[in-house]
């Protein structure tokens, strides 16, 4: 059943492209640090040097190798990405379907609690809790980034399921004494899937943007090179200023090469799946 | 023309942003005093590294601050003292610029990210959504795809990046624009011609980044919107009857629009966030940069206070977004709906 339903994925132009670019860059992430086996921390003589044979990608100031940090740094914001990804999911699904379930006062309580985080710049809330913690490993930052970006799904949720709620089978499964835990798995959370993985997809993204920026701003992980890191150093030495291309473009180019082939999985995946986009 | 319907949502609105706000404040509140390791041990402790250049200065401070945070009040008299402060605007006394207070620090540096922000958000609105219409109107033809895939791109590029790429392109390469600040270092900010072009020339690439990766999102949606209202019973009735393309085209771009004014408002924030850290790279001094320099020395008190103006600010807009939806909405405003 799932090869059938991934299949159409796998004639979308779109799809392809976009996956095979983020499959390159999760390789580059996952096996680029044990085939290049250069430790992008290792401080050397031959410092802002542009790319060479020896240093494809050039050197920092303190001459640590700049394919190195980005292989690193690929892997780290890979996995803040994910981690991020997967908090944002959890709650959302949590707080959207426990509404859509519960309706009445519980409803009500938790889309205000959404609409709030909703209105709230969820940046400036995780600038301002990670100023107060000194030290802040890489999970520590994916829970301030996952924390905050899940309303838009979870009231898209709420509104799904709101409308799988009022079909015949749901109703004949609470007449049939479905507990509400088995209500959600069985006949609910099958109803949001496509729509879920979608958004995981896009969580990444919001995971990896909001690392990037937090970083930059000086309060990103404190010890691992990621890729927010790599240009918050580019930055603080002036790489930019200085004419020292190869050290900021890497970084910022996979960004935008990993997000914007992810974004392109997910359109791929709603023009497959969505009837209203379908091409005639 | 104000329809007791409109003034209704209006209302709602105001009293739910009013609520959001005093929900952030308290999480202002509560953080320093919640997180292990007692943040406010952290200022004292940086206070004493000022101190040694200027022990009169600590002392006062100090004493500032236990007097600011209310320290050994209860905690609910802390609270209701801090909301009402942070009502009246009073944001307390920086550590790092002691003795001037947070607001008059902030105060100065609002413009400059007001005259970036709002210019590049509304451009970027409008350029972006003429785009995503266009695309969508000409639907599968080498516009669309190229809009599409251009925006799918564009769309992810963080501004600050955009504008790294810009700096060293047309600053350090070319040499066309000046690469950092709002103005040249030595000129003082007054209303003359010469001052103004100078404003301009350093504004024009920050502004540009901004707008440039802004569009891309707003491309996106409105595409998408378009194509799900030519889709939609009116628009294909029209198309029956023998409407002319171009007038059912005016009809359903007007439909489209009303979910992306309420997209913009839903934007705001990151929007914001995004123009902070574009004002750090550009060494540009607006609020964003204020509230880099006050990390770097973990100014506490100037933190907060950039956070709950920031915040406050996002809400207002909000609120003024809703109140054109209200505006241009017919349901709302003439209240057909509820």
């Amino acid at each position: 059943m799932f090869l059938t339903m991934i299949k159409p994925l796998f004639k979308n132009k779109k799809f392809i492209i976009g996956f095979s670019i983020f499959i390159i860059f999760l390789l580059m992430g996952f096996l680029g640090p044990v085939f290049y086996r250069v430790d992008p921390t290792e401080m050397t003589w031959d410092y802002e040097q542009p790319p060479s044979p020896s240093h494809p990608l050039g050197t920092d100031t303190y001459g640590r190798d700049i394919l190195a940090q980005l292989f690193h740094g690929i892997r780290s914001s890979l996995y803040i990405g994910f981690l991020a990804a997967i908090i944002s999911l959890v709650i959302g699904t949590f707080i959207g379907t426990l509404s859509a379930v519960k309706r009445g006062l519980v409803d009500d309580t938790l889309m205000a609690v959404t609409n709030i985080v909703l209105t709230t710049p969820s940046i400036l809330i995780a600038i301002l809790i990670a100023s107060y913690l000194k030290v802040r490993s890489i999970e520590i930052v994916a829970l301030i980034l996952g924390l905050f970006q899940w309303p838009w799904f979870a009231r898209a949720i709420r509104a799904q399921l709101m409308s799988v709620m009022s079909r015949e089978y749901v109703n004949l499964s609470i007449m049939a004494g479905y507990s509400d835990l088995r209500l959600i798995f069985e006949d609910l959370i099958p109803t949001i899937a496509t729509y879920a993985f979608m958004s995981f997809v896009l969580f990444i993204n919001g995971g990896i943007m909001g690392e990037a920026g937090l970083s930059l701003i000086g309060l990103g992980p404190t010890r691992g090179i990621s890729l927010g890191i790599m240009l918050q150093w580019a930055v603080l030495m002036e790489a930019v200023r200085r004419g020292m291309w190869w050290w900021f473009v890497p970084p910022g180019l996979s960004i935008v090469a990993i997000t914007a082939s992810l974004l392109v999985i997910s359109t791929a995946m709603d023009e497959v799946f969505n009837p209203r986009l379908r091409e005639e | 023309m104000a329809s007791r319907s409109a003034v209704k949502y209006i209302l709602r609105r105001l009293i739910f942003l009013f609520i959001t706000y005093v929900v952030a404040t308290t999480i202002v509140f509560i953080l320093p005093r919640a997180i292990p390791g007692n943040p406010l041990s952290q200022i004292l402790s940086n206070l004493s590294r000022v101190a040694q250049s200027n022990p009169e200065a600590i002392r006062a401070a100090e004493k500032n601050l236990m007097e600011e945070f209310g320290l050994g009040k209860p905690w609910y008299l802390q609270y209701v003292e801090f909301i009402g402060k942070a009502l009246k605007g009073d944001l307390g006394t920086s550590i790092t610029y002691y003795p001037r207070k947070v607001m008059d620090l902030i105060v100065p540096v609002i413009p400059w990210t007001l005259v970036l922000i709002l210019p590049a958000t509304i451009v970027a609105w409008i350029l972006g959504n003429s785009l995503g219409a266009l695309a969508a109107y000409r639907r599968n033809t080498w516009i669309d795809k190229g809009v599409l895939t251009g925006s799918l791109v564009v769309s992810q590029i963080p501004y600050y990046w955009l504008g790294m790429i810009f700096i060293f392109f047309f600053g350090v390469k070319l040499g066309w624009l000046p690469v950092q600040g709002a103005y040249s270092q030595g000129t003082i900010p007054d209303l003359s011609w010469a001052f103004f072009m100078d404003a301009l020339k350093h504004y024009i690439l920050p502004f540009l980044s901004i707008v440039v990766s802004a569009m891309g999102g707003w491309a996106i949606g409105m595409r998408l919107m378009v194509i799900y209202e030519l889709g939609s019973d009116y628009a294909n009735f029209s198309e029956y009857i023998g409407m002319k393309d171009k007038r059912i085209f005016r009809y359903v771009f007007r439909n489209s629009l009303l979910p992306q004014v309420t997209g913009l408002a839903l934007s705001l924030g990151s929007v914001l966030g995004g123009a902070l850290i574009t004002e750090i790279v550009f060494n540009y001094p607006g609020t964003g940069y204020l509230l880099f320099k006050a990390l770097t020395t973990l100014d506490y008190p100037l933190i907060q206070g950039v956070f709950v103006i920031l915040i406050a600010s996002v809400y207002l807009a909000n609120f003024i977004v809703d109140f054109v939806y209200a505006l241009i909405d017919p349901r709302i405003r003439i209240g057909q709906e509820e």
